[in-house]
Order: C-alpha cells, then sequence, then structure tokens
C-alpha cells in the first residue's frame, strides 16, 4: 500500500495504490488523515464505520466523508484503518488517538471529497484510487 | 489556451457552443494577456461543463482569478432562471458562505509600536487551524438561532454594535435558510466551532490602509490613508462542509431521478423548486448565516483584543463590509431587457452590486457596494465598489482573490516556511502560523498577483478601486 500527493493548483490530489480494492480504501483513508493531523499514533481510540452506496466511486466518497465528520466532530486524529467491502457495502474500523494540538496540530483541513477527478481503476495488480479533496 | 476560444476584446474571451457537447449557452471569462499565461485548461474545461447545466441563463463566466477547482471552477459566477433553472453545491463549494470582512479602527501604524505582541495575542484570543474549538457552548437552540439569523443573532447576543449588520451582505442573515435541512452530523460540527478561523488559506490580517483611488468612496465606507484596518477571511466551518457534503450525496440521487446529463458528477444538481433543490438551498442558506455568525464573533475577538491593548473603544472599530464569495442567492436582474428572478451561483466569486441596487444600504445608493479583495499572505489586498458594469455583464458578480498559480505540493517543495516568514518579517510583516508548511503552503509567490487581478475587474469596470491595504501582520491556522 502507498499513497502519493499530485499536483493539483488549489486543492489536493492522492493517488493511492492497494492490493486489494479494501487495502486502497484504508489507504485512502490513511492519506486524507496524515493530511489533516499528521503524527497519530493508534491509541485507544476506535470507531466503527458502515457505509453503503450505489457504486464504488460513491462508495469511497461516503467512506471518506464520514471519517472527515467522525474526526471533526469527535476531535480524534485516525491513524489505521481495517476496511472490508462487500459489494456496495463497506466496514471499517478506525483507530487513532484524541486529538492534541501540540501533538497533531498544523495539518491542513480537509472540507470535502470532490466527486470531480475521482477514479478508481486498476494497473497490473493493483487497485489505484485518485481523490481530490478540497482544502 | 485551448481550441476554439474566441477573442472578443483585450479581457474578455468566450468558450463557444460546442466546446465541449451539450453547453446551452456560450462561456465568458475575463483575462489580461499576462494572467493567460497561468490558465489552465481544466479551469476552461470547467466553464464549458457549466454552460451544459439546465436553466442557465446567457453566459457561464468566470472572473480573472479563475482556476481550476472542482464542479464549477473558482471564480465561476452562473445564473439560473428560478422556474426552470437548478441549483447545485458545485456552483458554491464545501465552504458555504466562505467570505471576507474589513474592520476600520482608529488607530494610525505609528501607535503600533508593539506589534508583534498584537499578533501574538490575535492568535491566543482567535482558535485557529485543524481542531480548533471556541470557548463558547452552544445551546441546540442558541445554534437553531444562530443558523436562522446569522450575524444578528450574534450583535444580539452582544458580539457587536447594531450597526454591523447593516454592513453585511443581506445583512448577514440571509432569508430562507431552513434548519430542517441541515442534518445533526452538521450541527455537531457546528456547536464547538463558532468564533473559530479554520485553516488553509482563512486568514486574520492587520493592515494599513496605503493608497486611496477613490476618495469619495473612501470616506463614505469609512477608511482612510495610513488607517490600521483588520481583515479577516473565513467561512462556515465543519457545520458548511457537513451541509455541502449531504446534499451533495442527495443531490446526486436528484440528478438522476430528474434525468438530468451533466459532464462532471461534482455538478450534481436539481431543479431549484424541486424538494430537494428546495432543501438544498434552505441548508445552504442556514450554514451561510452560521458563516456570518463565525465573523462577526472573530470580529468581537478582534475588537477586544484591540480595545485591551490599545485603550480604544469598541465603538470605534466599525465594520466597513462583509461579503461572500461562495454562495447561491435569489436574485433579479434585467437579462436582454427584461427583469428576470435568478439563483446565482457565486463560486469564488463576489457580488459586486452596483450604485442604485435595492438590496445595499441607502448611504451606498450611489456608490455601490464595497467589495473586499483579499490578497495572499504577504500581498496587498483591495477595497473596490461595486457597479452599473458589472450588473450588466456579470449579474453583478467580480473577482474574489488572487487566484494560486502552484500547488500546495509544489509550494513546499520550492520554498521553506521558515525562509518565507523571515522574508516577510524583513518587509514588516509579521506572521503567526501553527508551523512552518502552513507558511510555504501560503507563500506570496503561489499566487497570481492580486494587483493585476485587480487591474483588470478595475478596467473592465465590474468593480472600480477604491483603496489599497497591505498587510503588518497575519494570523493563520
Amino acid at each position: 500500500m502507498s499513497y502519493e500527493v499530485l499536483d493539483h493548483t488549489a486543492d489536493v490530489k492522492f493517488r493511492v495504490r492497494g492490493r486489494t480494492l479494501a487495502d486502497a480504501f484504508a489507504e485512502a483513508a490513511r492519506a486524507i488523515c496524515e493530511t489533516m493531523t499528521p503524527n497519530c499514533t493508534p491509541a485507544g481510540v476506535e470507531r466503527r464505520i458502515e457505509v453503503e452506496s450505489d457504486d464504488p466511486g460513491s462508495l469511497l466518497a461516503d467512506f471518506l466523508s464520514e471519517i472527515l465528520y467522525l474526526s471533526d466532530a469527535g476531535s480524534i486524529a485516525f491513524c489505521s484503518f481495517e476496511v472490508e467491502i462487500h459489494g456496495n457495502r463497506l466496514t471499517a474500523l478506525c483507530r487513532g488517538e484524541e486529538f492534541r494540538r501540540e501533538k497533531h496540530g498544523g495539518g491542513a483541513e480537509i472540507k470535502g471529497i470532490s466527486y470531480s477527478g475521482l477514479s478508481i481503476y486498476r494497473e497490473g495488480e493493483s487497485y489505484v484510487l485518485e481523490i481530490i479533496a478540497d482544502v | 489556451m485551448g481550441d476554439g476560444i474566441k477573442k472578443i476584446t483585450d479581457l474578455e474571451w468566450e468558450v463557444p457552443v460546442g466546446f465541449t457537447p451539450g453547453m446551452r449557452v456560450p462561456g465568458r471569462f475575463f483575462l489580461s494577456e499576462s494572467l493567460r499565461k497561468n490558465l489552465e485548461p481544466g479551469a476552461i474545461q470547467q466553464l464549458a461543463n457549466v454552460a451544459t447545466m439546465p436553466g442557465i441563463v446567457k453566459n457561464a463566466l468566470a472572473m480573472p482569478d479563475i482556476h481550476w477547482g472542482y464542479g464549477f471552477p473558482i471564480g465561476g459566477v452562473a445564473a439560473f432562471d428560478i422556474s426552470t433553472g437548478v441549483i447545485s453545491p458545485g456552483g458554491v463549494g464545501f465552504d458555504i458562505n466562505c467570505g471576507v470582512r474589513l474592520l476600520a479602527t482608529p488607530l494610525k501604524v505609528p501607535d503600533l509600536q508593539n506589534r508583534r505582541e498584537l499578533v501574538e495575542r490575535l492568535y491566543q484570543a482567535v482558535p485557529t487551524g485543524v481542531g480548533a474549538k471556541a470557548d463558547l457552548r452552544l445551546s441546540g437552540r442558541e445554534l437553531e438561532e444562530m443558523m436562522l439569523a446569522g450575524a444578528r443573532w450574534a450583535v444580539e447576543h452582544g458580539y457587536g454594535v447594531p450597526g454591523d449588520i447593516a454592513r453585511c451582505e443581506e445583512q448577514g442573515s440571509m432569508k430562507g435558510a431552513d434548519t430542517a435541512s441541515v442534518s445533526q452530523k452538521a450541527r455537531q460540527r457546528g456547536f464547538p466551532q463558532s468564533g473559530t478561523l479554520g485553516s488553509g488559506n482563512h486568514f486574520l490580517e492587520i493592515q494599513e490602509v496605503k493608497e486611496i483611488y477613490d476618495q469619495k468612496a473612501a470616506t463614505l465606507f469609512g477608511v482612510s490613508r495610513g488607517q490600521v484596518a483588520v481583515m479577516i477571511h473565513c467561512g462556515s466551518r465543519g457545520l458548511g462542509h457537513q451541509v455541502c457534503t449531504d446534499h451533495l450525496r442527495n443531490l446526486e440521487a436528484a440528478t438522476k431521478k430528474y434525468g438530468i446529463k451533466l459532464p462532471d458528477r461534482q455538478l450534481a444538481c436539481a431543479p431549484i423548486t424541486s424538494p430537494e433543490g428546495k432543501a438544498y438551498f434552505g441548508g445552504m442558506a442556514a450554514a451561510a448565516n452560521y458563516a456570518w455568525a463565525n465573523r462577526q464573533m472573530i470580529t468581537d475577538l478582534t475588537r477586544k483584543v484591540l480595545v485591551k491593548l490599545y485603550g480604544i473603544k469598541y465603538e470605534q472599530m466599525p465594520l466597513v463590509y462583509d461579503v461572500a464569495h461562495n454562495v447561491a442567492k435569489m436574485e433579479v436582474h434585467r437579462v436582454d431587457g427584461k427583469e428576470m428572478q435568478v439563483c446565482v451561483h457565486r463560486k469564488g466569486a463576489t457580488r459586486a452590486f452596483g450604485p442604485g441596487s435595492p438590496d445595499l444600504p441607502p448611504e451606498f445608493a450611489e456608490t455601490g457596494q464595497p467589495v473586499i479583495i483579499p490578497g495572499s499572505m504577504g500581498t496587498p489586498s483591495f477595497l473596490l465598489r461595486g457597479t452599473a458594469v458589472a450588473m450588466e455583464k456579470t449579474f453583478g458578480s467580480t473577482c474574489h482573490g488572487a487566484g494560486r498559480v502552484t500547488s500546495r505540493t509544489q509550494a513546499k517543495k520550492d520554498v521553506r516556511g521558515k525562509d518565507i516568514r523571515e522574508q516577510l518579517a524583513r518587509e514588516g510583516i509579521i506572521v503567526r502560523a501553527p508551523n512552518e508548511a502552513s507558511i510555504a503552503e501560503e507563500a506570496p509567490q503561489v499566487y497570481k498577483p492580486s494587483e493585476e487581478v485587480v487591474r483588470v475587474v478595475d478596467a473592465l469596470g465590474i468593480s472600480r478601486l477604491v483603496a489599497k491595504l497591505v498587510p503588518l501582520g497575519v494570523i493563520k491556522g
């Protein structure tokens, strides 16, 4: 699993790779969270996410939007994700720690996941996701 | 420049129907030769995409700070017939009613001997950055009232003076807010964040009025050369982001339900008159009001710091004006000689209503409304005024800022935050931010020159220059 941050003038664009679709989704979540709340280590905070959407693109946007919500509303820095995907249904266990400004501050707030530029494709054996996030 | 773009005048360009399949009207954008070199093909494609949306009136428009966004280009303006047209969160953005206000003070630059202390105190007083929370804990009822009454709620609860309200677009309180269209998730995010600045390009800046271009308007707006002013740039925080996210999902389904064909999913929309369209408008207006209350509460925190540090009176710091630059509004415009009710989307564009517009307070009847264009960190900001030309050409709209030319990733490779901070300090500008990376991302050189953008809108006449303000100190998230 890996991710890169690509050039996008106004926003942030990620390209994420995973061995399976679920791995790629987990890595996308990590990319988003590292951008917002860096230096996180999993320490006692867990949240479970269940999402069902019409297609894989919406599932990705809905999953990441749910993380933005949980992180903002609950003051949580997330960094580890176990994701399972069955059809258009996703469950995820998200681990992290309580947000502390001294440790996790200074990141870029992600306002939303855009459908523009959202794509999911195969490259050899890997799944690749591209995501544009509004910062 | 992409194939098929037509030059209309030195500053005006057309994207003809047929540039992209399904365009209903031509696209129009405004740029000078020097700004053209930074124009991204993706931004023009996005402008053409907007022109495919049902009910669009006259032209899909983009201001000289046009750049590649999501859904609409940033700098995009489009009006839709309220009976046949659509409403779309892609024409507003996640940060509903992101906007700017300018606060006048009785201080002059020599009064700011302890400028570093001022910046530090403001940084301590105004919560900034990711995870920032306000001291105030709103009750459910208070949040509800705030979403309905906006800046008026804040003033009635002691966070301002009555004069502040008249000096806000929509009097700081947009009609049509429907709190039933704001989810519990959005409310949860809204409770702790009223009176917080956020991160990214949001800032609070101490400025000096450096030049006056239009003495009459400047006097009327309450600014004079050498005066110290404060500019506040922020939006509706997590509450607004969540309202956009929730309704985007609903409108995706509505797009299919109403058989609307779109070239970009982020333009998801519904007829303005449909239940889905009305729900989005109501939720968006509630979030816009939250943003006006938010800027009002930051204004209160700022005034209190200045009162304490300089012994001036709270009432000696009137609001010059407050503008929204990410919003959709129901407005009446003259189209082909006839009055027409339209829903104007402004995504990274500022309302610039001209003289005599009925929505403006009477004191601006002759000048048009004040228009505030923030520069980037370290570059000048501008005060302009709305014009009759804007009413004719751009549904009463102008640019909103400088517009980025370099990505955040590239900025961090090109420049070091520490160097920028030191360089700005040598120029007399004190920057306070949570870390060096956030300074690098917003370095002055990653933006188009703000002078050139406002020169173009002034030359076009879609707003006219009133004053130039230069930064003295900045706090950012």
